[in-house]
């Protein structure tokens, strides 16, 4: 109780101080002080207030209004999830409608399928830019880079050009082929057909490319050429340079630009909803405020998908150390 | 394997830097070449040129489905009996990314500063929310949604540009700190006799212009085309930027669609422009949506 009591006097010592400082020391608390409250204030009544209200929502027994507390929206959540499982579903939750399950497992694969592809290239473009004399190779670093500006919804109007049913591509590739444009586009087509989900996987790798091309960027940055010159002075094939010196060396740098363009992936919304392919979580948000009018599922839905990104980066983060300022 | 990377490694990658380039501007380009085309049938572009969607984009001429233009203020001139119509809703969008702009100037620069100048308990953890997009934007709408139903649309988009955008500028400022000798700078200035405000107005904050002013840049350009926020949270007043490109690519036909976005990609190039002319090259400030 005592140490209680002295921390307590300890704190309401150094809040005086920082207000009117005595030591020199006193006044640097101050200035960190100013300097963050702007910040601070923004991000307590911009993002904090309006998630813990959204967590109350979450659990509010009516739509329109704030009252009462109730566990049903996370409970049908949960069970949804659980429906969705093989076999085990039916077993623990029989006649439970897996939709739900469905909408955050397509988030998931189909995230970490375009994360990978995307990754991937970023690798072979930030090798190709940082190892190869180029030329041209201010232009391509702006060209690459020009995406990052797009929002989603014009990402997706760049996959209709390419691929819609009056798409460049689509319709060279009707002419070669001798059939109609409307087979073969990617775009327009059914939601959940193969064509239209390949169609979206193009559209978010348009916006994710650019994104991990710069964070890999920065890691090749940093690599030792001396070893890599070793190495093939050492005669080792350029692969074998790559497998066994370049890529231990940037393989941290790989796992943080994994993790950010997975978030990247997850986040993207304006891209589902006009192209409407595949039901991932974001566009499921959109289906629950403007069609049902359930604001607490959506919140509740929100909620675990905000933990969800949270948790997965602070620990993918700290367990790579990947550096965050690269983002 | 050793022989075949010799071979083709190089090649291969420099036809997938090829590719994306093609696959990233290509659908850019063609767009913007599509928009001054009568119309697209075939493979690529075809009929007479025209400039008849662009002026239905930019809500300079009447259409069938006029609010889908960007919205316009019609002034009639004196004397001439003339109406001249301005592309208002433009304005409105450049001033709501500007006020967006505005608050991260006001919150971001001195964060920036108190985690690259000074160790206090906490410093990573503030330095990690500052530049990392903590809220994924479609959420921050959905709360945003219940907790002030009655803001106006205008003033929540700002509050939430400016908290989406932030790391963009924490991120730009701190790139121009970190180049500095903050540390000596601050002493020498205070030991000629400088107040410390003095000190951050008329030494810090100016050797760190670069960086405020791509930071800005960046920021701008980004809250101008902040879409998933804006779609869950606008509900009346002029439409912001994005809703506008919104509206056009769902339900306009294609041309003035084409019309609709190359405006955006005329902002986007300009701003790039303006970037290189800063030492930015493109948007490698930017990382994470």
């Amino acid at each position: 109780m005592a140490a209680l009591d002295s921390e307590e006097t300890g704190l309401r010592e150094r809040a005086a101080t920082t207000a009117l400082p005595e030591t020199e020391r006193d006044r640097e608390r101050r200035r960190i002080a100013v300097l963050s409250l702007p910040f601070l204030a923004l991000a307590t009544f911009g993002a904090f207030v309006p998630l813990v209200e959204m967590v109350r929502v979450s659990t509010s027994t009516s739509s329109f209004a704030v009252e009462g507390f109730t566990l049903s929206a996370y409970r049908e959540l949960f069970a949804s999830i659980l429906a969705y499982l093989p076999v085990v579903g039916d077993a623990v939750v029989p006649g439970t409608d897996p939709v739900y399950g469905a909408v955050i497992w397509n988030s998931l694969w189909f995230g970490a399928a375009t994360t990978v592809v995307s990754v991937a290239v970023g690798v072979g473009i930030a090798h190709a830019l940082e190892k190869y004399d180029l030329p041209f190779e201010g232009a391509v670093v702006t060209l690459v880079s020009f995406p990052i500006s797009l929002p989603g919804i014009v990402a997706a109007f760049m996959m209709i050009v390419l691929f819609g049913t009056t798409g460049v591509l689509s319709n060279a590739v009707a002419v070669l082929a001798g059939t109609s444009p409307d087979a073969v586009a990617l775009t327009g087509q059914p939601s959940g057909s193969t064509k239209a989900i390949l169609g979206l996987f193009f559209g978010y790798l348009y916006s994710m490319i650019p994104r991990a091309t710069f964070l890999l960027r920065g890691t090749y940055a940093e690599v030792n050429e001396d070893a890599e010159a070793a190495a093939r002075s050492l005669g080792a094939s350029p692969w074998e340079t790559f497998r066994y010196v370049t890529l231990p060396q940037i393989r941290p740098g790989v796992v943080g630009a994994v993790i950010l363009t997975f978030r990247t992936a997850l986040a993207i919304f304006g891209t589902v909803l006009v192209l409407k392919a595949l039901s991932v979580i974001t566009f499921r948000f959109d289906q629950e405020i403007q069609v049902g009018f359930d604001l607490p599922m959506a919140s509740a839905l929100a909620t675990v998908f905000f933990a969800f990104t949270l948790l997965f980066t602070f620990a993918g983060l700290r367990f790579t150390d990947a550096e965050v300022a690269e983002a | 394997m050793d022989r075949l990377s010799a071979a083709v490694g190089r090649r291969a990658l420099v036809g997938l830097v090829v590719g994306c380039v093609v696959f990233l501007i290509g659908p850019v380009v063609l767009t913007f070449v599509a928009s001054f085309f009568e119309s697209w049938a075939g493979v690529g572009p075809s009929g007479p040129l025209t400039l008849t969607h662009w002026a239905q984009a930019l809500g300079l001429a009447e259409t069938v489905g006029a609010s889908r233009g960007l919205g316009t203020w019609v002034v009639d001139v004196p004397a001439t009996g003339l109406a001249v119509r301005i592309p208002a809703s433009l304005a409105f969008s450049v001033l709501l990314a500007l006020g967006g702009v505005g608050v991260n100037l006001v919150v971001g620069i001195p964060i920036a500063y108190a985690v690259t100048r000074y160790e206090f308990a906490g410093r990573d953890w503030l330095n990690t929310v500052a530049v990392l997009p903590v809220v994924p934007g479609i959420v921050l709408g959905i709360a945003f949604l219940r907790t002030y139903p009655n803001l106006p649309s205008a003033v929540a988009l700002v509050i939430g540009y400016s908290l989406l955008k932030a790391p963009y500028m924490v991120l730009a400022v701190q790139s121009s700190f970190e180049s500095m000798d903050l540390r000596r700078l601050e002493e020498t200035a205070r030991s000629l006799g400088a107040s410390w405000p003095r000190t951050v107005a008329t030494v810090i904050l100016p050797n760190a212009k670069r960086g405020i002013l791509s930071g800005s840049i960046v920021c701008w350009t980004l809250a101008a085309a902040e879409f998933n926020f804006s779609y869950v949270v606008y509900s009346r007043g002029p439409k912001p930027f994005s809703l506008f490109l919104f509206e056009n690519i769902s339900n306009n036909p294609f041309q003035r669609a084409a019309a609709a976005v190359s405006i955006y990609f005329l902002i986007v190039a300009g701003v790039t422009a303006l970037l290189r002319a800063t030492g930015e090259r493109g948007f490698s400030t930017g990382g994470v949506q």
